[in-house]
């Protein structure tokens, strides 16, 4: 028995690869007629989902063979996801035949445990894992394409930048009951205070010069130190999730996304240097809260901005009432961008029966479940029609902003880059992002970053797909 | 000894192995032998060669520093005053604190507005209240407070015994020649604990190699600010959390050699019996 | 007379000089435990607002057992307490049965290969245990034992130096008392427990003292192999606490105090004991 699991990865695998070959010459001649029946802004992206659901993957066969039981490793085992799992097993399941079992691993030792899991062949059938996760773990065979499980139709129903985070080498593993949004929180009051000019969409964000005289009216005004970033949250995922931004607002990119072989000439290009060296003197110049103690700083002291993601609205919302609003993160000269992406199932290589598991996942993103997931993360729900329900995230709404942004991904919410090098270069940006708010020399520090993913990647092997 | 085996010479042999492999923790390609491609990356990075600075300076810093505060120590409790004892508990209570424990502690002290400052204030009339965790020009010596603090007992202890052990004849022999407190403590004191003394010295430059601890915790971030404490075993640290085995493993190759040069290099300096 | 009077007041100014020395130093030393232990009962905005003035010596305002509710709770101090305590006692409790038979087998037995067994044990001295953790991380992780206890301090019982601390003890030891225990009739380990382990007893508290002080603290294993909040012992849970916003130095300083304070009152009772333990290592080097 565990050798077919062994063995069934590495044939699932292969056919991948040559189906990706075939896909990607296919859509290359393909791009022009994609795009007018694009549901949303980003034209590219729905591109590519018409791909992934024309790949002839089997990887499931329609049919449940016999009852199982099958394990969800979960990063929660909260309310909306026990909620979730017991009405699988009351409704759907029971029909079907499909028991599940929630276990809950917590974020911080989630990737350990998968990756442990995986080399005593125990993995659950279920991963429900952070989204830039997905890569690596596709690279070392621990996950399946959803291949024609899913069909186009579901595909539709979704932002693009869940689809998009779901992605590597041109196969769909993962969809998301929520998205997350990340952006500028602000007072609308200190803006008035200093005439500020308010934002609504990216579009027309403001430029990183506008936004440094905003700092220093504000500052002039008696806020000090008006710029709250969540230092609080040190090291860790949320430093390139949120702060890789700047990178590419800037021009520049964590990596080059064309095979994703260096990051020679994008983290350290003039853009990313410029953009870095803009953000580092607003440290300097004493505009940005370095010693707040945790992430409340915005409500209970006297920032006047948070650059925070969506986690926070509701607290905020609750202290600060109509005086709240959403605008987007500067534009450092190539556009406001912003960061996406949170947790999302996807099917593990250990599964004998696809269906059953796909049976699950397809239940945990229908519209009432991700309501209610959505609802209890304080995210942005991934469904389309979800979102238009809901006042705060359509037009007009507090929210709305964070869909506007998710909907034309990537070209402004940026999914982190989709190699299975991303765990490296998350530590390093990490690293060397503290350096640059502490004062080290950006071109000189990014240039050793740079280094360091290279040889990274090259002694990978470039982290080409395993055959 | 099936311990011994298992936990020391194996590692050992499997580390001079892998530090020629490209081996991972985690990955699906098969681990190749690389040959001395993991020396060349790590002897050629410039953050190895400012660990090892670091790993210099403070060495360089805290050997004499501490060994001398101790032997200082060590002399004052020594003398045979009232409430000596007490002294000597108080110099060697730190011992019995992790240094996690203290360099948690040493964080409020040292923050900005924290205590240490606050006597700096004092002593040097407002002239200098230095950032010491966040600005890089002050975290080793910061590093280097800590540790002396949580350690300096250690050696104290050992030459206090040294101490004791140094016959009372030679000191009045001494005095019937008219010598005076220094010479006595130059001629007679001074042999009579040298090879204590050179114990802890070797100890002490062996275990400033090892520094990680302190330099973890202490700064806003492990071996931080920026470079500015860090260290052979958090490169060693960093290479392994990125996957890199194979790399990890030739910095503890690298570090083992540095360890025995150091140990065999001193032994030659080895006080001799009379 | 003034002589003898001019030498007194030499001495006393002499002796002055060493008092305030000696207080100073214990000023250094004794400043940061008074901080940690009266900081773990003000409010955490106090602490650090407090550093200013004297008021860094005294509990007020005084929120009794509060920050340590907090780091038992947030930070899941006896989680980790569990863990060191499991860790430390297996180490040392382990480490003296293992170092001790081993010293006292090349100390006392004949075989062959012994002076290479105990060349190879005093060469093994100086490898760092450092050099060796990434082999074992990768070893541990191919066993599936990454995230458990028992990698934590399986590999740390053997240890070549307290192995040759015991060998230099027992080959110390004469003979004959043993050659008489075995002529009224005691096997081996009966001799060992009744003659060999009460002589050996400042070895056995030198060397167990030594290890669990080094078990206690140890770090940076944990920090390579411990991920999950089960298996972190106490050092690491502290930095996990840390991590975790908001930075709350008074719980933080409670945790501290409380990982500390029971080592503290253990020295002050073996006082005796400690000192001649770290001591003793001294003098066997």
């Amino acid at each position: 028995m565990r050798n077919s699991q062994v063995k069934k990865p590495k044939r699932l695998a292969v056919t991948a690869l040559v189906l990706a070959l075939v896909a990607s010459a296919c859509s290359s001649g393909s791009t022009a007629e994609g795009t007018s029946g694009g549901q949303t802004t980003a034209a590219d992206s729905g591109d590519d989902t018409s791909e992934l659901v024309n790949s002839d993957i089997e990887t499931c066969d329609g049919k449940i063979d016999k009852d199982v039981t099958i394990a969800l490793a979960a990063h929660s085992g909260d309310d909306a996801y026990a909620q979730t799992v017991d009405d699988f097993n009351a409704g759907p399941g029971k029909e079907l035949g499909v028991t599940v079992e929630l276990v809950n691993l917590g974020e911080e030792s989630y990737e350990d445990f998968i990756t442990g899991a995986a080399a005593s062949n125990s993995l659950p059938e279920i991963i429900d894992m952070d989204g830039p996760f997905l890569y690596n773990f596709a690279w070392n065979g621990f996950v399946q394409p959803l291949g024609n499980c899913v069909s186009q139709e579901k595909v539709d129903e979704f932002l693009p930048s869940v689809i998009g985070q779901g992605t590597y080498e041109g196969e769909l593993y993962s969809l998301g009951s929520f998205d997350s949004g990340m952006g500028l929180w602000a007072k609308k009051s200190d803006l008035e205070k200093v005439d500020a000019r308010i934002p609504e969409s990216s579009a027309d964000a403001w430029s990183a010069e506008e936004f440094t005289t905003i700092l220093k009216d504000l500052e002039t005004s008696g806020v000090s130190a008006p710029l709250d970033i969540q230092w609080s949250y040190g090291a860790g995922e949320f430093r390139p999730y949120a702060f890789a931004s700047i990178v590419q607002s800037g021009g520049g990119d964590l990596i080059d996304r064309d095979g994703y072989q260096t990051a020679d000439g994008f983290l350290n290009s003039q853009g990313a240097v410029d953009a870095l060296t803009t953000f580092q003197s607003w440290v300097n110049d004493g505009l940005v809260d370095l010693e707040a103690i945790d992430d409340n700083n915005f409500i209970n002291e006297d920032a006047s901005f948070s650059w925070v993601g969506h986690w926070k609205y509701n607290d905020y919302k609750e202290a600060l009432g109509e005086d709240l609003i959403l605008v987007p993160l500067p534009d450092f000269g190539a556009g406001s961008k912003t960061g996406m992406g949170s947790w999302n199932w996807a099917m593990s290589s250990a599964v004998e029966d696809p269906d059953a598991v796909w049976a699950f996942i397809d239940f945990a993103t229908q519209a009432e479940q991700v309501k209610s997931i959505a609802a209890f993360e304080g995210a942005v729900p991934s469904l389309l029609s979800v979102l238009e329900e809901d006042p705060s995230f359509s037009p007009g709404g507090d929210r709305y902003l964070y869909v506007r942004n998710l909907q034309a991904s990537p070209e402004v919410a940026v999914p982190r880059p989709q190699t299975a090098a991303y765990g490296f270069i998350r530590n390093e940006y990490s690293d060397v992002f503290a350096d640059i708010v502490g004062g080290a020399d950006v071109e000189e520090t990014l240039n050793q970053a740079v280094e360091n993913i290279d040889a990274d990647i090259e002694s990978n092997e470039g982290y080409r797909p395993a055959e | 000894m099936m311990f011994t085996a298992v936990f020391m010479v194996g590692p050992f042999l499997y580390a001079v192995y892998l530090s020629f492999t490209n081996r991972k923790l985690l990955s699906p390609l098969p681990t190749r032998w690389v040959g001395f491609e993991n020396y060349i990356d790590v002897l050629t990075s410039s953050d190895f060669w400012a660990a090892l600075k670091n790993n210099f300076v403070f060495s360089v810093v805290t050997v004499p520093l501490q060994t001398g505060l101790a032997l200082a120590l060590a002399v004052l409790v020594n003398q045979k005053l009232r409430g000596s004892t007490f002294f000597r508990t108080t110099y060697f209570i730190p011992i019995t604190f992790s240094l996690s424990a203290a360099s948690i502690i040493w964080s409020v002290l040292l923050n900005p507005s924290g205590l240490f400052n606050t006597v700096l204030e004092i002593v040097t009339f407002g002239q200098f209240t230095p950032d010491w965790l966040n600005d890089p020009r002050y975290t080793m010596a910061a590093v280097i407070i800590v540790s002396i603090w949580a350690s300096v007992g250690f050696q104290m202890v050992i030459l206090l015994a040294a101490l004791q052990g140094v016959s009372q004849d030679l000191y009045q022999a001494a005095s019937v020649d008219g010598a005076n407190a220094w010479e006595k403590f130059r001629h007679v004191t001074l042999p009579g604990i040298r090879h204590q003394l050179f114990f802890t010295l070797t100890v002490t430059i062996v275990l400033s190699f090892r520094l990680f601890d302190q330099v973890y915790i202490l700064p806003p971030k492990p071996g931080g600010p920026i470079d500015a404490t860090n260290t052979i075993m958090v490169e060693m640290i960093q290479a392994s959390g990125n996957n890199q085995i194979g790399k990890a493993s030739s910095i503890a190759v690298l570090f083992f050699l540095i360890v025995l040069f150091l140990t065999i290099f001193f032994r030659r300096f080895e006080p001799k019996d009379y | 007379m003034t002589s003898i009077k001019s030498a007194k007041a030499q001495a006393r100014r002499k002796s002055v000089t060493a008092y305030v020395l000696l207080a100073s130093f214990a000023a250094f030393f004794l400043t940061p435990v008074i901080i940690m232990v009266v900081g773990s009962f003000k409010s955490d905005e106090r602490v650090l607002a407090d550093q200013k003035s004297l008021e860094a010596f005294s509990p007020t305002p005084f929120e009794g057992l509060e920050n340590y509710q907090q780091a038992s709770e947030t930070g899941n101090f006896f989680t980790s307490l569990q863990v060191s305590l499991i860790v430390s006692f297996m180490i040392v409790i382990g480490g003296l049965v293992v170092n001790s038979f081993c010293g006292y087998a090349l100390a006392r037995l004949r075989f062959r290969g012994q002076r290479l067994l105990l060349g190879l044990f005093v060469a093994l001295i100086i490898v760092p245990f450092e050099a060796l953790l990434v082999p074992l991380l990768l070893m541990m992780s191919e066993i599936g034992w990454t995230d458990t206890i028992r990698a934590q301090f399986l590999p740390f019982i053997a240890q070549p130096l307290y192995i040759f601390l015991f060998y230099s003890f027992f080959k110390g030891l004469p003979g004959e008392l043993e050659e008489a225990a075995m002529i009224d009739g005691a096997g081996p380990f009966t001799t060992f427990r009744k003659i060999i382990f009460p002589l050996a007893r400042p070895a056995y508290a030198s060397a167990g003292i030594l290890t669990f002080l080094y078990s206690w603290g140890q770090f940076l294993w944990p920090v390579m192999i411990a991920r999950s909040e089960e298996v972190r012992p106490l050092p690491l849970g502290l930095t996990f606490f840390r991590g975790t916003p908001p930075v709350q130095w008074a719980d933080l300083l409670a945790y501290a105090t409380a990982m500390v304070l029971p080592v503290l009152i253990v020295f002050v009772i073996f006082q005796r004991q400690f000192v001649q333990g770290v001591s003793n290592a001294g003098l066997k080097g």
